[in-house]
């Protein structure tokens, strides 16, 4: 991101110190200056891969020596797009898939990623295995067209119950840190995603065993079904998430703006509450087994009054109060988006009327 | 002078624009004299007439549909089959047949005559229904090659505008099939030219395949990988076992989808991309191209999408590029996730308030919208003015968009409508009273425990003093 902003800095730049040209002349600089033809865009640079440099990197090793290493991690439009598209096609199933890219010091770089044609990865350890086949061919395939990156990780979707990893997940990490280095986890929820209208994404790497990590502070929150908070809540500890950052070339960014000009119709049509109907039930229906349980927990809370006791039912309570507001308020957003396109296409008639009354008026008076 | 019969093929209907096989077989025949062919299924009884050129391989067809009862009739009034000249112009078809159907003067040939080889020939049976000449005018490739499918409801000005190297179809002519395209093929597309640019130092012609799905004439292009070819004497030559390599892949994780054409990067289509196509063209019939240009000046997605058409130029088929019209493919998941990265450099101010966050989008497409109106209104302004040529045609289409304003007014949609928001309220009432029961709870329970360490503090303070 910081570089795509230099090379337009570098396009303001160069259009203030010309010399008196004609407006066109000064214009054809200008594009000129900001897609740079000639040598590659700076924002592009990311998109050379440097063998040597990736292999001194990968002797180097210095994520042995400091289990937080990785910090950040970038991943490509094309390949944030591509693991969406894949996480929604599977439903409500999970898919899986691989991603290529590079590393860059203590950031982690994602180009681009593929999907696996396994199944449902929380029940079958082994997917990785059969997986194995497919991905050196692929990877071998790509090599073949100029796509020279190596694995650097894998993604798999939770749809509708959040970024984090499961016991199965952190164990497949955990074998792949030791063997694959680097490699990080990406985590999806393309229901959250259309939902929420985010995308609901998280990287993640683990802790090796008996790491004791630093007290990092509360991530942030998220809801979980009850049917999963167990397997969240033992293995929570063991992995750490990256910042995730995006970026894009400089020809995406042009055919991004010029999509956009396609693009905003589908963006006003789109009834979310519609979409998200079933998800928003299953949501209720979550949040009402979580009320009993806090209102079990309660009761028994009310007979001891110990401390620790409520402090228990008071998280319990709280938690399920921020799950039903963030419920709502996604309804509430659904509801605004209808409110506005009722507003815009059909509240229009007095306005019509008035304004047919004037139209009439100056048609004739232009006649006269 | 007869008929006879030459060869069973699959035979044709006209009722569809599309060349579907009717029934198993056909029988074709030939009529000395005029070299002419035409054929007729036995079981359907529809007549294809056509005109073979000798040596160029190309036929049109006219199709003339006959009444079965005719066919019998003529067949047991046991008279010859038999076209001359004046019969041909009789018939209403094409022009050009009549003028170059010139007799010959050869005249044996093998003489079985079968029954469903009838003539329509309307001077000797007046009294027949008249045959309702299902002709159009337009000539269509031959049958045999498979791009029929493709290639039917084009109109008929098919020489190529100008010579030389355009290899488009006329101005007018119109594509047969409908497609949408995904967001995801165009950056897929951008980013294998951004890499190989990157990696080369220069832009290059970066090449590849596009899957996805066809049902009847719609074709949906979902995704697309890259292609490995080899450029001998200029011309590329596609590798094909790459290309089986790389279907045996994706079949594995995309079952339903299926090779739909290619893609490359470029300007406006040449004789090259037409020699690639080809290529293609073995691979898949009909295939769809699609051409990006990375270097366009203008604002508008400098996305095209053609598919080919044999078109006769200059008495020679040749391949023609015909320009579709496309649509971009919408999924709720997709859009938010190109909404996201296209605008993800704004990211950098963190936006505290979630509804703002949400309405972000919402803003820009109505701005789009507005802006849109805007243009609009401007245009009928100056027609007003008379500053732009009057159009009529786009002040009715403008007319008629005004008038779909309102959209939804009737009780029922304002019952629905009604009916969401309570919905929504209702839920946000539970979500409030949720929150309110925490607090309360909190409040309690923070309560309690003051008073009761009050409490014990007096007691303790009772038992010691």
């Amino acid at each position: 991101m910081a570089s795509s902003s230099t090379g337009e800095g570098s396009s303001g730049g160069g259009g203030g110190s010309s010399t008196p040209m004609s407006q066109s002349q000064i214009g054809q600089r200008m594009w000129e200056m900001a897609n740079n033809m000639e040598s590659v865009n700076s924002a592009d640079e990311i998109y050379q891969y440097d063998c040597k440099q990736q292999q001194d990197i990968l002797q180097a090793k210095p994520w042995e020596k400091d289990p937080h290493f990785f910090r950040q991690i970038k991943i490509s439009a094309l390949a944030l797009l591509k693991m969406v598209m894949h996480a929604r096609s599977g439903g409500t199933l999970e898919v899986m898939g691989l991603m290529l890219g590079k590393v860059d010091g203590p950031t982690m770089i994602v180009m681009d990623s593929f999907a696996l044609p396994v199944e449902g990865t929380e029940t079958r350890v082994n997917a990785q295995a059969q997986a194995y086949e497919y991905m050196t061919a692929y990877v071998e395939a790509a090599k073949q067209v100029g796509r020279q990156e190596n694995v650097i990780g894998w993604y798999h979707s939770h749809p509708g119950y959040g970024c984090w990893l499961s016991g199965i997940d952190v164990s497949t990490q955990m074998l792949n840190q030791n063997y694959q280095e680097p490699f990080v986890a990406i985590v999806i929820d393309p229901i959250r995603t259309i939902s929420s209208g985010k995308v609901n994404i998280g990287a993640f790497r683990t802790y090796p065993k008996g790491y004791k990590p630093p007290d990092e502070g509360p991530s942030e929150y998220q809801t979980i079904p009850l049917n999963k908070i167990e397997d969240f809540g033992v293995h929570c500890k063991q992995y750490y998430s990256l910042d995730i950052s995006y970026f894009k070339s400089s020809l995406d960014k042009k055919l991004l703006d010029s999509l956009w000009n396609k693009y905003w119709v589908n963006t006003l049509s789109s009834s979310s509450l519609i979409t998200n109907a079933e998800y928003m039930t299953r949501q209720i229906l979550d949040l009402s087994d979580k009320l009993e349980n806090s209102e079990n927990a309660l009761g028994r809370a009310g007979l001891f009054g110990l401390d620790p006791q409520e402090k228990k039912t008071e998280d319990k309570l709280s938690r399920v109060t921020r799950d039903s507001s963030k419920t709502t308020m996604e309804a509430l957003h659904g509801l605004m988006a209808q409110v506005v396109k009722d507003r815009l296409f059909n509240q229009i008639p007095q306005a019509q009327q008035s304004q047919g009354q004037d139209h009439s008026q100056s048609t004739s008076q232009a006649q006269a | 002078m007869g008929v006879v019969c030459l060869e069973r093929r699959p035979c044709w209907n006209s009722d569809s624009e599309e060349f579907e096989a009717l029934s198993e077989f056909y029988y074709f025949v030939t009529i000395v004299g005029l070299r002419i062919i035409y054929c007729c299924c036995g079981t359907c009884g529809l007549f294809c007439l056509s005109e073979k050129k000798e040596g160029r391989g190309v036929i049109k067809i006219i199709i003339i549909r006959i009444e079965s009862s005719l066919r019998h009739t003529l067949s047991a009034s046991g008279e010859k089959p038999f076209i001359d000249q004046d019969t041909m112009l009789s018939m209403e078809v094409d022009e050009d047949i009549g003028s170059e159907a010139t007799p010959s003067s050869s005249s044996t040939q093998a003489v079985a005559s079968t029954p469903p080889a009838a003539v329509p020939e309307s001077s000797c049976h007046a009294s027949t229904p008249a045959m309702p000449i299902a002709a159009p005018t337009s000539p269509h490739p031959p049958p045999t090659q498979s791009s029929a499918p493709g290639g039917a409801g084009e109109t008929s000005e098919t020489l190529s505008s100008g010579g030389g190297e355009s290899v488009m179809a006329a101005a007018g002519t119109v594509g047969s099939i409908s497609v949408s395209l995904h967001p995801l093929v165009i950056l897929n597309i951008s980013e294998h030219w951004t890499r190989q640019r990157a990696q080369e130092g220069k832009p290059v012609q970066v090449l590849g395949a596009l899957i996805g799905k066809q049902t009847g004439r719609h074709v949906e292009i979902m995704n697309s990988f890259e292609l490995s070819f080899d450029e001998l004497d200029g011309h590329i030559i596609i590798n094909r076992e790459y290309y089986t390599l790389k279907e045996e892949q994706y079949k594995q994780v995309f079952s339903d989808m299926d090779l739909l054409g290619w893609y490359t990067t470029g300007d406006t289509p040449g004789p090259p991309d037409l020699l690639v196509h080809k290529q293609i063209c073995d691979l898949l019939e009909s295939p769809i191209f699609l051409k990006l240009n990375p270097m366009a000046r203008h604002t508008d997605l400098p996305v095209s999408i053609y598919e080919s058409v044999l078109d006769l130029v200059k008495g020679s088929a040749t391949m023609l590029l015909v320009e579709l019209q496309y649509t971009i493919a919408t999924e709720e998941a997709e859009r938010i996730g190109v909404d996201h990265v296209a605008r993800m450099s704004s990211h950098d101010t963190q936006e505290s308030s979630l509804v703002a966050e949400n309405l972000q989008a919402q803003y820009s497409a109505i701005k789009m919208l507005a802006s849109r109106v805007r243009l609009i209104a401007e245009y009928v302004r100056a027609s007003q003015r008379s500053e732009v040529e009057f159009n009529h045609e786009i002040l009715r289409q403008i007319n008629a968009l005004a008038h779909r304003l309102p959209v939804l007014s009737n009780d029922k949609f304002h019952g629905e409508f009604y009916n969401q928001c309570n919905d929504v309220a209702l839920m946000s009432y539970l979500g409030t009273i949720t929150k309110c029961c925490n607090t309360m709870n909190r409040f309690i329970n923070r309560f309690n425990l003051l008073h009761e360490r009050l409490a014990m503090g007096r007691r303790m303070r009772g038992l010691f003093f």
